[in-house]
């Protein structure tokens, strides 16, 4: 049996995605009731499938928490990392790739810096190897503000 | 007609009373052009601007004793006796820049935006009286303005002698408001990291960046003669670190230069089998993006004592290197998965079309020469490092070599625009300018127009 693959989200990502997919629901029930302007059935058919789509995200989300205390010096989901890479300076939260937004310093835990740096301690000097560009990424700062205790 | 560029768009979303607004506007961009056809001549360094027969040294010592003469909204004319006068704008074409201001009052008066109608007004005005300022603030603290419209003597490009004088020109559009939204968060992702300063140099801080793309409709004056995809005003670095700055994105240039030059380019200098990896569609976004980070990174570069150091070396390493670095900013965009590999090399393979379109551009037109020798520049660094392969005039790109090279020239363009000498950046370009790495193309470009 393979297993299925989960979601990494913090509290209010979760809760955006529960609230996204009652709404839906309620739209459905209103489009069988008559109850609001009819749509088209292509537009159904996308609900329907959407539906599908967020229950398997609620199904099998992970809620993001921060880590122990002794653990806070390493990189995990949830952490805001400060680093210098390709002479800058940078600052951004590793979060799952439902909440990635990098034009809001929300970087996937699945992007090729994400997935370096995860694990990593502040100090380390970490080189990120793709087959196109190659960086060399000094962890300055880890903190994990704004998530929910565990 | 001369000066003017004219691009089809669908105007249906503009009401009855906007179309009359957007119509007036685009009548007072075309009589920007015969004053622009006024201002250049490329047998002359110093364009119309300066007496043919006047030195360097000649202009400069009467600037001494006149700053007009050396002032950016002047002629500088000999009168009777033979001394060096300077002749504002505003009064050389009285008449014509009368007719123009009208046209903006009454645009202004059609307009439902109150801002944008103070922006004409005050506009209307400074054409008037070669006093800029005012209405350049004005523009930069509202909107944003459903059109985009800038009219009068703005880029100094045609003054080759000494980089000053402003040419005219003028565009009218408006906004292509998804399009924006997604450019505003391509920008957003860009702006997050702080790039570190070279010490003792003078780096400006622009204190916000507006983006918009647009349907332009015409472009008149010197952008119709140099074919702009984008640009990022003021050019004054004052008042962009006190105001901010605002790019736009020309759409349809853009996409008559992605159809009419990038593409035919990559067809013709690229190895077939290579080609075949690339969709239209791929290209075209790669075009976009390449054009987005260089406008976006001319607020980064900018260097308080740059143009004075610089002087007309100024704007080769000012375009290069808002290429360069919008380039080398991707690398990071792709280690955090804003863009995929593809992408990614689209901006690239775009990079390098770019690079022999401003060669043959500038065969047609020597005034974008800058443009041209910045791209040779590039072009020979990725040669002389072994990034590119040619052979038999087609050529490879190596990504990876490319990544590591783009690195190496934006840490020495860095230099030369922060804190370089005028003789060092001059040494720079002669070793890297040779336009011999374009000429090698030549057979396979006869194709592309310009070569005919």
């Amino acid at each position: 049996m393979t297993e299925e693959k989960k979601f990494y989200l913090t509290k209010e990502g979760l809760e955006k995605i529960r609230k996204e997919y009652e709404d839906l629901k309620e739209l459905k029930l209103a489009q069988i009731r008559e109850e609001s302007p009819k749509i088209l059935y292509e537009d159904i058919n996308f609900l329907g499938s959407k539906i599908i789509e967020f229950e398997n995200i609620i199904k099998n989300a992970e809620l993001i928490r921060p880590p122990k205390k002794e653990k806070q010096n390493i990189i995990d989901l949830g952490a805001t990392v400060l680093v210098e890479i390709n002479g800058e300076i940078d600052e951004f939260r590793l979060v799952g790739t439902l909440e990635a937004d990098p034009s809001n310093r929300k970087i996937s835990n699945e992007s090729p810096i994400g997935r370096a740096l995860l694990g990593k301690r502040v100090g380390e000097i970490v080189v990120i190897k793709t087959p196109i560009v190659n960086h060399a990424c000094k962890i300055t700062k880890i903190k994990y503000n704004n998530i929910d205790k565990p | 007609m001369k000066g003017i560029k004219k691009f089809k768009i669908d105007t249906k979303e503009l009401s009855q009373k906007e179309k009359v607004l957007f119509k007036k506007l685009i009548s007072a961009a075309e009589l920007m052009a015969p004053l622009y056809l006024k201002q250049k001549n490329n047998k002359y360094p110093g364009a119309n601007f300066y007496p043919y027969d006047a030195t360097k040294e000649e202009i400069e010592r009467a600037a001494r004793k006149n700053p007009a003469i050396l002032s950016s909204y002047t002629f500088v004319e000999r009168d009777k006796t033979g001394k060096l006068i300077a002749i504002p704008y505003h009064l050389k074409f009285k008449k014509e820049l009368k007719s123009i201001s009208e046209l903006l009052e009454e645009a202004a008066d059609l307009s439902e935006d109150k801002n944008f109608s103070l922006y004409l007004r005050s506009r209307a005005k400074s054409l008037l009286d070669d006093n800029y300022e005012k209405s350049e603030i004005i523009w930069l603290k509202t909107g944003p303005f459903k059109f985009g419209f800038i009219i009068g003597p703005i880029e100094r490009y045609l003054d080759k002698l000494f980089f000053k004088k402003c040419a005219y020109q003028s565009w009218v559009g408006f906004l292509d408001e998804q399009k924006t939204k997604e450019a505003g968060k391509f920008k957003n992702a860009i702006l997050t990291g702080r790039r570190k300063i070279l010490s003792g140099s003078e780096k400006a801080e622009i204190s916000k960046l507006g983006i918009r793309i647009d349907r332009t409709a015409i472009f008149s004056g010197l952008i119709a003669d140099f074919m702009f995809t984008g640009t990022n005003l003021p050019n004054d670095v004052k008042l962009m670190e006190k105001y901010g700055s605002k790019l736009t994105i020309f759409e349809s240039s853009l996409e008559s230069k992605f159809k009419g030059d990038h593409l035919p380019i990559f067809k013709a200098v690229f190895d077939k089998k290579f080609q075949k990896s690339y969709s239209e569609e791929d290209l075209y976004k790669g075009s976009l993006r390449c054009i987005l980070l260089h406008e976006i990174s001319h607020s980064l570069i900018r260097y308080r004592d740059a143009e004075e150091r610089l002087k007309d070396l100024f704007p080769i390493f000012d375009e290069l290197y808002a290429y360069i670095l919008g380039i080398k900013n991707c690398g990071t965009l792709f280690l955090k998965g804003v863009m995929n590999q593809k992408e990614l090399e689209a901006i690239l393979i775009m990079h390098i079309c770019r690079n022999f379109t401003w060669w043959l551009d500038s065969m047609k037109n020597p005034d974008v020469k800058h443009y041209a020798i910045g791209a040779a520049i590039a072009q020979n660094f990725f040669l002389k490092e072994g990034a590119m392969r040619e052979k038999g005039g087609i050529s490879w790109p190596n990504f990876t070599k490319l990544f590591i090279c783009i690195n190496e020239l934006s840490r020495l363009l860095e230099y030369y625009l922060a804190v370089g000498s005028y003789e060092e950046a001059k040494e720079f370009i002669e070793e890297y300018s040779s336009f011999n790495v374009f000429k090698r193309f030549s057979s396979q470009l006869t194709k592309i127009s310009k070569l005919k």
